[in-house]
């Protein structure tokens, strides 16, 4: 598509006397070729600016005003940083949100790509019905964000709940998982994990491209399982690991949905679900702090984009593009 | 494989990376001002289109309309657009309808949001009606000063309740125990709860220590109150000898374990441990006691909170409240008449929110009544309101962290993870900067 267009106006300015030939057209054409891209851009372009850019600018300005969400936007009193400096030196339920954040995800990411890579490994086999394995296995994902699996994974972890009842099979006295501080967030944790099933197809589809011949040299060189897996199997699948790890590092820490399911909204048991986005949505929704919400969301958006530049400047140094073009 | 291809997919990768971390996660709250009302509609026949929004269950919702399309039949020109939702998250609903400037005509209202929303001047003064289109001289003085904020009139009362400890009757017959009374010292009331769990292995009652409504009546009691003026009316020292207070409880098995009085921690009628069956007294408003009866199949029975009864107070259980934005305040303001002072809404709309405002017509509504579990609610809140005290105000701006800051504080002490001390001066901290 992006080939057709460029090709066209380089033809029409060749036609033009006194204009020597270019391979990528004259100034005029790309001119006009840059304008034609605009053009076919601007359906997208417009929502992005409505939908998106907008609202975003806005939050910012709110960001430094004492907006309350019920009083008019033309009221608003501009308080500086002083949203900003609450957050860092007089909220404890802020430290409280990061610190629940940062443990869902440093425990939660991790353990689910495993989880994913491992049974992608599984799968990459040629079985019978093993087509029948990845969809089963890629369904919790499906209905991943929903809040009835919430609600189900509430009844399923309560003290009555199923999972209790299976521990009492094995005579072990279950806890009440969801409404204990102590393990509510693991609940979570584990709910998040058993939602495996995108990065597994994408670990799957990675799988498929790594090829053949290099298990076959690798074993011909006396290489076992083991040694295929940490040589050939890694290396080959590290840009797919990376991009899995992006992905699920910035749903890790912006999970919203179960947590204010199980906590009824309030990050409880004793703020032990209280996770960075719920926080945010109690300061903005039920504490009528809009600005400061609005700063909170700065941060954390400055944040994740300050921890996936972490990954790429320190992904040149393990992740393997097998092109020859490494850097 | 082909290297172009390779290249492509590593390109596509960290395309899609790059557009995962661009994903707005920004909120942006699109607010546009609220304009304050228009003229009034002069001609009262003509057509009229009021939106209605208010909280409750499906049997409210029932009722509301039954009473709404009581109105419709007298007043054709007028119809109504009706959204309602679950108490919880409806404030969170209300004001995000009042940032976008849409505000629904007519709204439900109660005292935990009322100073919320009529301070930034989401509701309109109705100040001007009063004694004109809304009448409002047959309701007990109370129920009209609750309705007031910083001089202005902005919610007429709905109904009226007060608070009501609800007891499960079967479990204590069939155990041959004493049912608790009105006047009961707390003491009594915790020793006998843990005489209940003695006898029948389910704690005798629900832990209220997070409960704003059950601490209120108890601070009253101490010749204290929940606020004094924009400030809270007790000290750190007042809070910490309450959360002592459950904890003895806690320690003599009277209560559930901190699990169980947290799942008791909601507004969810259907979650009330005495209707789940997981304590014997739940701590509520005397009006839910017919609505508790729905979801259990024991006998229930209803007495005034422990202490004496003087900490109670005739409560504005809700308020109809009208935006300020509305065209349609006329209209608006004729409906809300309708609903709490005409015999046939009362008849229909019955205890659901409360005992009707209008005294005359709760005298002449209770005498119809026929539900036993509504009769005995009334009977109980009519007892009592020879012993009631003095309403106190209306709860400040800010009301809704402090509920919220106690329910954190309670089950942090609960869950043994801060002494009442610390819980007690940690809520202090957080709460007395947001009041105003």
């Amino acid at each position: 598509m992006a080939l057709t267009t460029a090709e066209q106006p380089s033809v029409r300015a060749s036609r033009a006397p006194g204009i020597p030939v270019k391979r990528r057209g004259s100034r005029r054409g790309r001119r006009s070729e840059a304008v034609a891209g605009y053009v076919f851009l601007s359906p997208w372009l417009l929502g992005l600016m409505a939908v998106t850019a907008v609202p975003m600018l806005l939050s910012l300005y709110i960001s430094f005003t004492s907006y309350d969400i019920l009083s008019p936007l033309s009221e608003v009193e501009w308080v500086g940083l002083e949203n900003y400096k609450r957050m860092f030196t007089a909220d404890p339920s802020y430290w409280r949100s990061v610190t629940v954040t940062v443990s869902f995800a440093l425990i939660a990411v991790p353990l689910k790509l495993a989880v994913a890579l491992g049974v992608a490994l599984l799968l990459n086999r040629a079985w019978r019905g093993v087509g029948l394995f990845r969809g089963l296995f890629y369904l919790p994902s499906l209905i991943g964000g929903s809040v009835a699996l919430a609600i189900v994974w509430v009844n399923m972890f309560n003290r009555e709940g199923a999972f209790n009842g299976f521990l009492a099979l094995f005579g072990i006295e279950g806890k009440p998982w969801v409404n204990d501080p102590t393990w509510a967030l693991e609940t979570l944790m584990v709910l998040a994990i058993w939602q495996f099933g995108a990065p597994m197809v994408i670990f799957l589809a990675g799988l498929k491209q790594v090829p053949t011949e290099l298990y076959e040299a690798a074993s011909v060189d006396g290489a076992g399982r083991f040694r295929q897996f940490v040589s050939v199997t890694l290396p080959m699948l590290s840009p797919v690991i990376f991009f899995n790890l992006v992905l699920e590092t910035i749903n890790g820490f912006q999970g919203f949905t179960a947590a204010f399911v199980l906590s009824n909204g309030t990050g409880g048991p004793v703020d032990s679900t209280l996770m960075y986005t719920l926080n945010l949505y109690i300061k903005g929704f039920t504490d009528y702090e809009m600005g400061y919400a609005s700063a909170m969301a700065w941060v954390f958006l400055l944040a994740i984009g300050i921890i996936t530049a972490v990954f790429f400047t320190t992904g040149r140094f393990w992740v393997h593009y097998s092109d020859g073009d490494d850097r | 494989m082909h290297p172009g291809i390779r290249t492509h997919r590593r390109r596509l990768l960290r395309g899609l990376a790059a557009a995962a971390i661009a994903v707005p996660l920004v909120l942006g709250a699109a607010a546009c001002g609220d304009d304050e009302g228009g003229g009034s509609t002069s001609d009262p026949n003509a057509p009229v289109r009021l939106s209605v929004f208010y909280w409750g269950s499906e049997a409210r919702a029932k009722l509301t309309e039954d009473a709404l399309n009581a109105y419709k039949a007298k007043h054709p020109n007028v119809d109504f657009e009706v959204t309602w939702q679950a108490n919880q998250g409806y404030a969170d609903k209300l004001a995000t309808l009042a940032a976008g400037g849409d505000v629904p005509d007519l709204f439900a209202l109660d005292d935990n949001m009322l100073a919320d929303f009529a301070t930034r001047n989401v509701t309109a003064d109705l100040t001007e009606y009063k004694g004109g289109k809304i009448d409002v001289s047959k309701f007990p003085p109370s129920l009209v000063e609750y309705g007031m904020v910083d001089g202005k009139l902005v919610g007429i009362s709905a109904g009226e309740n007060t608070q009501g400890l609800v007891y499960n009757k079967t479990l204590l017959t069939k155990n041959g125990l004493p049912e608790p009374t009105t006047g009961q010292t707390w003491e009594q009331h915790i020793d006998w709860a843990a005489q209940v769990a003695a006898k029948t292995k389910v704690p005798g009652t629900q832990d209220p220590s997070a409960d704003y409504k059950a601490f209120w009546v108890w601070i009253r009691q101490q010749g204290k109150d929940l606020y004094s003026g924009k400030e809270l009316g007790f000290t750190a020292d007042d809070l910490a000898k309450w959360f002592t207070l459950w904890k003895g409880a806690r320690d003599k098995g009277a209560t559930p374990t901190p699990d169980i009085i947290h799942e008791g921690n909601v507004t969810d009628i259907s979650k009330q441990l005495v209707v789940t069956g997981k304590a014997g007294t739940s701590w509520v408003w005397a009006n839910q006691m017919p609505e508790l009866k729905k979801n259990t199949k024991d006998e229930l029975g209803v007495v005034a909170y422990p202490g004496d009864p003087s900490g109670q107070w005739a409560r504005s259980s809700m308020y109809w409240s009208v935006a300020r934005g509305s065209d349609k305040k006329d209209a608006a303001v004729d409906v809300i008449n309708f609903l709490v002072n005409d015999q046939e809404a009362v008849n229909i709309l019955g205890t659901d929110r409360g005992l009707p405002s209008n005294i005359d017509l709760r005298t002449a509504f209770a005498s119809t009544v026929s539900d036993p579990n509504m009769k005995l609610s009334i009977q109980v809140e009519n007892d009592l309101a020879s012993k009631f005290g003095k309403a106190p105000q209306v709860p400040p701006k800010g009301h809704s962290t402090f509920r919220s800051e106690l329910v954190k504080a309670a089950e942090n002490v609960q869950f043994g993870r801060a002494t009442p001390e610390k819980a007690a001066a940690d809520l202090i901290a957080v709460v007395q900067p947001k009041l105003g």
